[in-house]
């Protein structure tokens, strides 16, 4: 024989390696239950712990007892609640109308309008947020001061309201979301059962209403879901709007707990806890309602992709998706931006109104620079970690005939549930009870694990459907011409699914850059990522350095979205 | 390293079960080196999965498999070669040719695994690709080349390293009929070329036939027959590899010993003498006789000669190459094929005369 390869005598040693992918195995395993099962288990553990977290633990009911008889408890499960159903109901009807738009009709330039919903999905909210402070604060507000000073007695938009934080989620969080679920469903159902009730009678709009939806149904209620799951997780607009005048929901709750002195971190995990289970209630009751089907493809005999004509309602339709574009994130941003040449914003009557002070300082002030290559690091080591980590995850969930590997796709989903407050919570109390502390409380390592967890769920899946694609076969002809599975995964799977793996690195990349809600507990002064200073100086009420912070963060999620660009059209005409 | 004695690859009582189905059961073979062997049957039969165990891709439940003399699988001590370490090249039904490397490299792969020098590398894989004719294509990514063309980058792939064996699973089912006729004689060229054991794994009959040195027919999961191309169709030894290979047209009937020559009685009125082997018979019997469809002679006539059965053409088929005819003979409806160039329209009296090679005589339990 002239192969270089081992001879048939090593057989002993080949078993051994057959072992080691076992063992790989029983590794990603592992490293699932430690990133989801134990921060949980941890959660509600120190529910019952009234000591601090690092202190000796005390077992005790006093928690529970004393959440619930703080009224401001219950009444801050009931805000959340009260907030998600009003923007929900709102941005259900929005996101139906606008999607039927986008890919059921002729309303003239859909394509871009799409993309800009998918900007709009991806603008971080606590920018906007402080664009809307600069629009509608009560007393400077720009809009506000405008209506001022009209002759007759306009009413004013208080920003820092219930519906304030409503208008603040529908333009940046829930609209665009319940467009970008709800449009492929729109776009799968074929044109001859709108076509079918045109020829019976019906307007466009009465088949929307009648047909289209009801048929859509099954596709619209499990994104719903999805929707009102993910809702439960919001943090900093709340915090911006709600908290300075009483508004508590939940995440906000906890935090002012933690923000306590001394810290009432036992209250907080309680209601910490009790709201974990009620997102964990209705996680599982989602999945077994979706279970052993995707969403529903309207499809079959005759597939036709006509669009509806909407006549000389083509261009009114048109106009009101650029407006709502307009406000959910144009506006926002352009006045974030100007707001960080100003020296006073709303002031335009001083003298020199406009400065580049506020640049210069940031630029020069060395906390913003630490923040900035913090962000850098934190979201370039997320993705790092990231794609390795998920795509041994998705590989043995997909490929392995490891037993238990259903178990391990369970767990990795379970972090999609938790809102990151209570993530970030459990990992304060997984960190101080271990020996790492010193290596992961407060430190940008700390970070990491805890954004590697909150993208878990999303990136496995992602992947999980990428290796999917991949037939077994092109792993199967690596290993019969010689090729250990080391090298069949990285020179035959991971290439294959690289468009996927780019994807997964850019949303890890900008997930962390932009998260507040999962990291707000665990940073000290030296990791401070930029989100979280902007939100400090925002709180502060220095808005118009929180502006240029903010643009800085925009800026970055801008420019790794377009990186992600070019290298998905490279690697695309590749495969 | 090749121990005395023992075959080249040595299937020794395999079994695979995937969950309550028996996919292989008890399968013993000996493949000797050199040879095109074949394993033949119908989607379901195991063959893949037979084809699988032997790359290292499966793992039987019992069983061993040694190749040169050395065990590679063992169920019952635990050993297993995994694939790597096996030194075998495939050809997949898929082709599985990578789709983010070049021609060039698909092929490279495996010798650079093999750490070979690069000077080397290129002139093997060149050689290779002029081989199997596409010195062209080199440069070329797989979406860029035509089905046929990605089963030579397969193909390529799968000799560049010189493997002990070569596995091809169904590896023609994806082409068209003409191109599949072209590389069976192409695969068979490269064999005697190369002198690699084949071990060929299809459902197609004409291609077992053309292709191999030895068939091996399985069916459920077991092995019915083994034996060369003209053994398995003239000297089926199950009915199962009777009615798989080609078209049977059966006679049931009793034998009849007279003075010492067996003669067979058909219940369609003819009798005549044994055409075939019928050393287990005594006589008495009730058997049935098995005919391939081309080989029952059509005489045109109203009177059938001694040994001839009475029929009345009904129906007519021109299938090119052939002609195909549904004739009735008593009560039954018999499928014909005929080579030659005579015509029967419908409603033609003609006589059937049986004979040619590959009747049987199957005694009826």
């Amino acid at each position: 024989m002239t192969s270089a390869l081992p001879s048939y005598t090593a057989v002993g040693t080949r078993l051994r390696s057959f072992a080691r992918i076992h063992g790989l195995g029983a590794v990603v395993v592992g490293a699932v239950a430690l990133f989801t099962l134990v921060p949980v288990a941890f959660l509600i553990f120190s529910s019952f712990n009234v000591a601090a977290p690092g202190e000796p633990t005390a077992y005790g009911l006093e928690n529970w007892r004393v959440a619930f008889d703080d009224d401001r408890i219950l009444d801050s499960i009931w805000m959340t609640l009260r907030l998600v159903f009003a923007r929900l109901a709102i941005a259900v009807t929005a996101g139906i109308l606008f999607a039927w738009l986008l890919a059921r009709t002729d309303m003239p330039g859909g394509s871009t309008l799409e993309f800009l919903f998918w900007i709009a999905f991806f603008t971080p909210a606590l920018p906007l947020t402080v664009g809307w402070i600069l629009l509608m604060d009560p007393e400077n507000g720009l809009i506000n001061t405008l209506l001022a000073s009209l002759p007759f007695a306009a009413p004013k938009f208080d920003i820092f309201s219930f519906w304030g934080i409503v208008w603040v989620h529908l333009t940046a969080t829930s609209i665009p979301v319940a467009v970008i679920l709800f449009t492929p469903a729109f776009r799968q159902m074929s044109a001859t059962l709108e076509e079918s009730a045109r020829m019976c009678g019906a307007t466009a709009l009465t088949t929307l209403r009648r047909i289209t939806v009801p048929i859509l149904i099954p596709a619209i209620l499990p994104a719903t879901a999805i929707m009102f799951i993910r809702s439960l997780e919001a943090f900093e607009i709340e915090l911006l709007l709600g908290s300075p005048v009483g508004i508590f929901v939940y995440s906000t709750r906890i935090y002012d707990l933690i923000d306590e002195v001394p810290p009432s971190f036992g209250t907080a995990t309680a209601l910490g806890t009790l709201f974990l289970f009620a997102v964990l209630v209705l996680a599982v009751l989602y999945a077994l309602c979706i279970r052993g089907r995707r969403f529903t493809t309207v499809g079959g005999q005759g597939f036709s992709t006509e669009r509806v004509r909407l006549g000389r309602w083509r261009w009114p339709a048109f106009a009101l998706c650029a407006l709502y574009l307009f406000c959910s994130f144009g506006l926002g941003l352009i006045f974030l931006v100007l707001s960080s040449f100003m020296r006073r914003f709303g002031f335009f009557d001083i003298a020199e109104p406009f400065t580049l002070d506020h640049w210069r300082e940031m630029l020069a002030d060395p906390v913003l620079l630490s923040s900035l290559v913090n962000s850098l690091v934190l979201g370039t080591a997320t993705a790092l970690v990231g794609v390795v980590l998920f795509s041994l995850i998705a590989y043995v969930v997909v490929r392995s005939q490891l037993t238990g590997r259903g178990f391990v796709d369970l767990m990795a989903w379970l972090p999609w549930a938790i809102p990151g407050v209570l993530m970030g919570l459990a990992l304060v109390w997984l960190y101080f009870a271990t020996p790492l502390r010193t290596i992961l409380y407060g430190t940008l390592a700390g970070l990491v694990v805890a954004m590697v967890i909150k993208e878990l769920p999303v990136a496995v899946q992602l992947l999980k459907a990428g290796f999917l694609r991949i037939g077994h076969e092109l792993e199967e002809a690596a290993r019969v011409c010689g090729a250990g599975w080391p090298v069949t995964y990285w020179k035959i799977l991971l290439p294959l699914v690289s468009p996927v793996l780019i994807t997964v690195a850019v949303l890890s990349f900008q997930a962390a850059v932009r998260d507040i809600a999962s990291v707000v507990f665990l940073y000290d002064n030296d990791s401070r990522p930029l989100s979280i200073l902007m939100l400090e100086y925002s709180f502060s009420g220095e808005l118009e350095r929180g502006a240029a912070a903010g643009i800085l963060l925009v800026a970055m999620i801008a420019v790794m979205a377009f990186i992600a660009r070019r290298l998905g059209y490279r690697a695309g005409t590749t495969s | 390293m090749e121990q005395a004695g023992s075959p080249f690859l040595k299937l020794d009582r395999i079994g695979k079960r995937f969950g309550d189905l028996a996919a292989v059961s008890d399968l013993s073979l000996s493949i000797e080196e050199g040879e095109i062997f074949t394993l033949l049957g119908p989607s379901g039969c195991g063959k893949s999965t037979t084809l699988r165990m032997i790359a290292g891709l499966e793992y039987p439940d019992a069983g061993a498999v040694s190749l040169r003399g050395e065990t590679i699988v063992d169920a019952e001590e635990g050993r297993f070669a995994p694939p790597e370490a096996r030194n075998m090249g495939m050809v997949f039904q898929s082709y599985a040719v990578w789709p983010h490397m070049t021609v060039f490299d698909n092929i490279a792969f495996p010798l650079r695994l093999r750490r070979r020098r690069r000077s080397e590398v290129r002139d093997r894989v060149l050689e290779t690709l002029a081989l199997v004719g596409l010195a062209e294509s080199a440069e070329d990514y797989p979406w860029q080349l035509s089905g046929g063309m990605q089963q030579r980058v397969a193909l390529a792939r799968a000799i560049v390293y010189q493997p002990d064996i070569l596995l091809l699973d169904e590896p023609l089912s994806n082409l068209d009929a003409k191109l599949r006729e072209q590389m069976r004689v192409e695969l068979k060229e490269l064999q005697r070329k190369l002198g690699t054991t084949f071990l060929f794994v299809t459902h197609d009959q004409a291609e077992a036939m053309v292709l191999s040195t030895r068939i091996a027919v399985l069916n459920r999961g077991r092995v019915e027959q083994v034996g060369t191309p003209s053994d398995v169709y003239e000297r089926p030894a199950t009915p199962f590899s009777r009615d798989f290979l080609g078209q049977s047209v059966l006679f049931p009937g009793r034998m009849e010993n007279r003075g010492g020559e067996l003669w067979i009685q058909l219940d369609l009125g003819a009798r005549l003498r044994l055409p075939c082997d019928g050393s287990a018979l005594r006589g008495g019997e009730r058997v049935t006789m098995a005919c391939r469809a081309e080989g029952i002679r059509i005489r045109p006539g109203d009177t059938a000669v001694d040994g001839e059965i009475p029929a009345v053409v009904e129906d007519v088929i021109y299938a090119g190459e052939r002609m195909e005819y549904a004739v009735r003979a008593g009560e039954r409806r018999l499928a014909l094929r005929c080579f030659d160039d005579r015509r029967f329209a419908p409603g033609a009296r003609v006589n059937l005369g049986i004979g040619g090679r590959g009747v049987t005589v199957w005694t009826d339990d």
